[in-house]
C-alpha cells in the first residue's frame, strides 16, 4: 500500500459534507473492532481519497455514500484475493470474508493488514479461509411419516382393552374382586 | 436374541429394560386394588349418607361427581404411600434402572452417538445459552463427551431474537472451541410447533445418532446424569424413553420457591410411587429425557387429529402421545428416579402458571380423542385419562361445591345413626387422603434426613411444610376456578395461541395484570358467600375456606408473585439452594456477570439483534452466511426494497414482525441493508439509526459478547 497523503482537498462537495463522511467512516471502521488508531486513520484517509474522485465524477450522491461505497469496493477486492479459489457470489464473499476475519482473530492479530491486498500475510489468509463455519452437520435425511391412529369406537376399544385384561391375569383380578366385594359386604352389614 | 453394543462385549437381551409382565401386573393389581377399594368405600359411605331419605336427582349428580374426584384423590394418596414404602424398604427395587449399571459399566467409554437438542421459541437468549454452556462444561468434565452433539433448534419468530441467538451460538462455540459440536438451526416456518421442530431435527439428522436427549429452554442437566442415561439405554435395549425427574430451580418469587420446595420434598416419593405402578408404561414429559431415535423416528410421528382446534388439529401435548406410541411399538417407557442432575425452571407468578396451565389443559383435553383409539397399551389409556382428569377434576370439584350449596339450600334431615356415622367416617377418610401423604413424607424426611442432614435444616423443612400447606390451601380454590374455566373454554372451542413462557419477573409485581385476571374470581367468591349465607348460614362455615380464598384471590396472587419468600429465614430451602450443584453454580455465576453489563438506551436494547445485523459487519456476515440462498422473484425484490427503505428512514418500530422476518430471510437484502445504512447521510436516517450509529461502538466491547459471559476455555 502506498504512503497515505494526509493532504486532502476534494474538488467537489462542502467541508461539512466531507466532515460527515469522515465521521461515518471512522464509526464504520471502528465497527470492525480495529483498535489500531493509526491504521484506522490510514484507512479513512485512503477511502476518502477514492471517494473524492468518485464524487467528482458523480456529485449527485453524498460524499458519505461515496465513502462507504469505496470502502465496500476495497473490501471486495481484498476478500476476492483471499477467497479467489472459492466460488462465492458477492453477498457470500462479503459475509464469509468478514466473518472469517473475525473468527481468525484478525482485528487483534493483523489489524495493520486489514484491506491491505499487497502485503497480506500468508498465515492470515490461511486462517481466514479455514474459519468458514456451518451451523449444522451434514444432513442424513430420514423419513418420519405419521401413521394414522385408528380412533375406533368406544365399543371396539372397550373390547380391545378388556380382552387384553381378561386373557392372562384372570385369577388375580378374581381375587381382587373378591376382596373388594368382601369389604363392601362387610361395610354394608355394618350399616344395615 | 442378543446384541453387541459398542465396545461392550456382554450379550444383552433385546428386551432388557422392559419390566416382566408378571411383575407389572402384580404391582398394578396391588396398587389399583387399594385405589379401587378406597374409591368404592368413599362412594359407598357417600351413598349411605345421601340416601337416608331416598336419592334425589341432585344427590345422584353429587355422587356421580364425587366418584372421579375420590378416585383421583386415592391415586395421589396411594402413589405417595407406595413411594415412601419403596424408599424405605431394605430390599432394593427389582425394577430400579440404576441397578442395571455395574461399576464396570461406568469404566467403559461411551461409544453411542447422542444428540442433545434444545428447541427454543423466543426464549431469553442469555439463559438458554448460559444453560447450554453449563451442561456442555459439565459433560466435558466427565471425559465422555466426544460422542455428544448439541443442537439449538430455533423457532423464534422475532427478528432481533433470531439474530441474538445466532451471535450467542457463534460466541459460545468460539469460547468453548466447540465448532462442530454445538449446532444452530433456525426453521423458516414453525410447522407443528415444538413437536414439529423435533420431528424436523429427526428427519434431517436423526440417522446420525442413536439417542436424543430433549431439553427445554430452561432445562439444566449434569454431565454425570447425561452419561448415566446413555449407559442405561445401552444396557437396556428394550427401553425407548427414559424420563428423569426435573427438579425446579432458580425461583425468586414466593410461588416459585414454594413450588420448588414442594417438588424437592414430595417429588421423590411420588416419583418412586409412579415408577412402582407405571413400570414400563410410564409417561414422557417432553424434556429432560432420553429417547432411542430409530424407533422414535419410525413409530412416533404424530398425525393430526380429526376436526379442528381446540379438540382436533395438531396434537399439543405431544409427549404423552409419543410415549404411548413408543409403548405401542414394543419399547418400554421408564421413569428414572433421580434427586440430582436434572433441573428446570417454573413459572414465577400465578398468572404465568395459569397461562401455562391453559396450554396444558387444551393439550390434555385433546387426548379424549386418543383415549378410545385402537391398539394402545391399557396403561397408556390410563395415562391419558389421568392427564384429562387432572384438569377436568377442577370442574368436577366446582360442580361438587355448587351441588353441595344447592343441597344445603334444600336440606333433608339426617337422623339415622348409620348415616351420621358414614358422614363422620367419610370426613375422616377424606382428611386422611389429603393430609396423610404430606405427613408421612415429612416424617420420613425428619427421620431419614434425605434432603438435609443437619437438624436445624430438618426443622426448617418442618416449618416450611406447614407454610406450604397454607399457600397451597389458599391457591387451590383459585386454581379450581381457572382450570374449570379452561376446560369450558376448550369445550366451547376457544383455542390457545403459542406464546413464550416467562421464567423470571422483570420489574416486580404487575398489579394491573393481576387485578384484571382475578377480579372476576373475587366477585364470584363474594357472590357465592352471599348466596351461601342466604340459603343456609349453617352451611357457610363448611365452604368458608374456599370462599375466603376466592374473595382474596387478588391479594393471594400479589403475595405469591412477590419476591418476599422467606429465603432469609431459611423457609422453603431446597438442597439446590443450600448446596448448588456445579452445573447450576456455573450458570448462576455467568448470569450474574451479564447482569452487570453496560446497557444501551431501552429502544436500542429492544431491537438489539436487529441493530447488530444491520450495523455490525461481523454479525451481518454471520447472519448472511447462515441463511440458505433462495431464488427471489422480482415482486418480492420490490417489496423487500420498500420495507428496507422504510426501516432506514422511519426506524424498526414502523415495521411489523412479518415484514422484519421477510427481510431477514433474504441474503441480498440483509447484505445491502448494512451498506445502505452506513451510506445514508444523517438527515436521511431515522432517529433510531442516528443514535444507534453513535452509540453502538461505545457499548459493544465485542460484537458477539452482549448476551454471553466472557469465559474463554484455555
Amino acid at each position: 500500500m502506498e504512503a497515505v497523503n494526509i493532504q486532502f482537498a476534494p474538488a467537489t462537495g462542502t467541508e461539512e459534507e466531507w466532515n460527515e463522511a469522515y465521521a461515518r467512516l471512522a464509526d464504520y471502521f471502528r465497527s470492525y473492532q480495529l483498535h489500531n488508531r493509526i491504521r484506522r486513520t490510514q484507512l479513512i484517509l485512503e477511502t476518502l481519497r477514492h471517494a473524492a474522485a468518485a464524487h467528482a465524477a458523480d456529485p449527485s450522491r453524498t460524499p458519505t455514500a461515496h465513502s462507504i461505497e469505496q470502502a465496500r469496493r476495497m473490501l471486495r477486492v481484498w476478500l476476492g484475493s483471499i477467497y479467489s479459489d472459492l466460488n462465492l457470489n458477492e453477498a457470500q464473499l462479503e459475509a464469509t470474508g468478514r466473518l472469517g476475519f473475525h473468527l481468525a482473530g484478525g482485528p487483534s492479530r493483523w489489524p495493520q493488514f486489514f484491506l491491505d491486498e499487497e502485503n497480506m500475510p500468508d498465515d492470515m489468509a490461511e486462517a481466514m479461509r479455514s474459519a468458514i463455519r456451518t451451523s449444522g452437520p451434514g444432513m442424513q435425511v430420514s423419513k418420519m411419516t405419521p401413521r394414522d391412529i385408528d380412533l375406533g369406537m368406544f365399543t371396539d376399544v372397550a373390547e380391545d382393552t378388556f380382552d387384553r385384561l381378561g386373557r392372562q391375569p384372570i385369577l388375580r383380578y378374581s381375587i381382587l374382586a373378591v376382596i373388594v366385594f368382601g369389604v363392601l359386604g362387610y361395610l354394608y352389614s355394618l350399616f344395615s | 436374541m442378543s446384541v453387541h453394543l459398542g465396545s461392550q462385549t456382554t450379550n444383552i437381551a433385546m428386551t432388557a429394560g422392559m419390566p416382566p409382565k408378571r411383575v407389572s401386573r402384580t404391582r398394578r393389581a396391588t396398587f389399583f386394588a387399594f385405589v379401587g377399594l378406597g374409591t368404592i368405600v368413599g362412594a359407598w359411605l357417600s351413598f349411605i349418607f345421601l340416601s337416608e331419605n331416598g336419592m334425589r336427582l341432585s344427590e345422584w349428580a353429587l355422587l356421580a361427581v364425587f366418584i372421579p374426584l375420590y378416585y383421583q384423590l386415592n391415586i395421589g394418596f396411594w402413589t405417595a404411600l407406595f413411594g415412601v414404602w419403596l424408599m424405605n424398604r431394605s430390599q432394593p427395587d427389582s425394577l430400579d434402572l440404576w441397578r442395571s449399571l455395574t461399576a464396570e459399566d461406568y469404566e467403559q467409554p461411551i461409544s453411542a452417538s447422542t444428540a442433545i437438542i434444545l428447541p427454543v421459541f423466543n426464549e431469553d437468549v442469555t439463559r438458554v445459552f448460559e444453560g447450554l454452556r453449563s451442561i456442555y462444561l459439565s459433560l466435558e468434565a466427565t471425559g465422555q463427551s466426544k460422542n455428544f452433539d448439541f443442537f439449538i433448534l430455533s423457532d423464534s419468530d422475532k427478528a432481533s431474537q433470531w439474530i441474538e441467538e445466532e451471535t450467542a451460538w457463534l460466541e459460545l462455540c468460539r469460547q468453548l472451541k466447540a465448532f462442530g459440536r454445538i449446532f444452530y438451526r433456525k426453521r423458516r416456518k414453525q410447522i407443528n410447533r415444538k413437536s414439529g421442530n423435533v420431528s424436523d431435527f429427526c428427519r434431517r439428522w436423526g440417522k446420525n445418532y442413536r439417542y436424543m436427549v430433549v431439553l427445554d429452554a430452561d432445562s439444566l442437566m449434569s454431565g454425570a446424569l447425561l452419561t448415566s442415561m446413555v449407559r442405561i439405554m445401552e444396557k437396556n435395549p428394550g427401553i425407548g424413553i427414559v424420563q428423569t425427574f426435573p427438579k425446579q430451580i432458580a425461583a425468586d418469587t414466593l410461588l416459585g420457591r414454594v413450588m420448588q420446595f414442594a417438588q424437592a420434598l414430595y417429588g421423590p416419593p411420588f416419583m418412586a410411587g409412579l415408577d412402582y405402578w407405571q413400570c414400563g408404561e410410564a409417561n414422557f414429559w417432553g424434556h429432560n429425557a432420553i429417547l432411542r431415535l430409530a424407533p422414535f423416528i419410525e413409530h412416533c410421528a404424530l398425525p393430526p387429529l380429526p376436526a379442528s382446534t381446540p379438540f382436533g388439529g395438531h396434537i399439543l401435548s405431544h409427549d404423552f402421545v409419543e410415549a404411548a406410541l413408543m409403548r405401542k411399538a414394543g419399547y418400554a417407557v421408564r421413569l428414572l428416579p433421580t434427586t440430582r442432575g436434572s433441573y428446570e425452571e417454573g413459572p414465577p407468578t400465578l398468572v404465568d402458571m395459569l397461562k401455562r396451565d391453559r396450554r396444558w389443559c387444551q393439550g390434555n383435553m385433546q387426548h379424549l380423542w386418543l383415549l378410545f383409539a385402537k391398539g394402545w397399551h391399557p396403561m397408556s389409556r390410563i395415562n391419558f385419562l389421568h392427564g384429562i382428569l387432572s384438569y377436568v377434576s377442577s370442574l368436577l370439584w366446582f360442580l361438587f361445591l355448587t351441588l353441595a350449596t344447592y343441597l344445603a339450600a334444600t336440606p333433608t334431615p339426617h337422623h339415622e345413626p348409620q348415616s351420621i356415622l358414614a358422614e363422620k367416617i367419610l370426613l375422616g377418610l377424606t382428611a386422611m387422603l389429603i393430609f396423610l401423604p404430606k405427613t408421612v413424607i415429612l416424617l420420613d424426611e425428619m427421620i431419614t434426613g434425605r434432603m438435609f442432614k443437619s437438624l436445624r435444616l430438618r426443622l426448617l423443612t418442618f416449618v416450611s411444610c406447614l407454610c406450604d400447606t397454607v399457600v397451597f390451601t389458599l391457591m387451590a380454590p383459585v386454581l379450581m376456578v381457572f382450570h374449570s374455566r379452561f376446560v369450558i373454554y376448550t369445550v366451547v372451542g376457544k383455542t390457545v395461541s403459542w406464546v413464550t413462557q416467562r421464567r423470571k419477573i422483570d420489574g416486580g409485581v404487575n398489579w394491573l395484570e393481576i387485578i384484571f385476571t382475578f377480579a372476576s374470581v373475587t366477585l364470584l367468591g363474594v357472590a357465592w358467600a352471599a348466596l351461601g349465607w342466604f340459603v343456609s348460614p349453617g352451611f357457610l362455615p363448611w365452604i368458608s375456606p374456599i370462599l375466603f380464598s376466592l374473595t382474596v384471590s387478588i391479594l393471594i396472587a400479589v403475595i405469591v408473585s412477590g419476591s418476599r419468600s422467606g429465603r432469609r429465614f431459611g423457609i422453603f430451602l431446597t438442597p439446590e439452594e443450600y448446596d448448588p450443584p456445579t452445573v447450576l453454580k456455573t450458570m448462576t455465576e455467568n448470569l450474574e456477570e451479564i447482569k452487570g453489563r453496560l446497557q444501551l438506551a431501552p429502544e436500542l436494547e429492544r431491537h438489539f439483534g436487529l441493530m447488530q445485523v444491520c450495523l455490525d459487519p461481523y454479525v451481518n456476515g454471520l447472519h448472511v452466511s447462515l441463511l440458505r440462498r433462495r431464488r427471489t422473484i422480482d415482486v418480492s425484490r420490490g417489496y423487500l426494497d420498500e420495507i428496507a427503505q422504510r426501516l432506514i428512514t422511519q426506524g424498526p418500530q414502523t415495521l411489523n414482525a412479518q415484514e422484519l422476518k421477510a427481510m431477514m430471510h433474504d441474503t441480498d437484502t440483509v447484505s445491502n441493508l448494512h451498506f445502505r445504512l452506513w451510506s445514508a447521510a444523517d438527515h436521511e436516517l431515522a432517529p433510531f439509526w442516528a443514535t444507534a450509529i453513535r452509540q453502538y461502538n461505545l457499548a459493544a466491547s465485542g460484537p458477539f459478547t452482549h448476551t454471553l459471559a466472557k469465559r474463554e476455555v484455555e
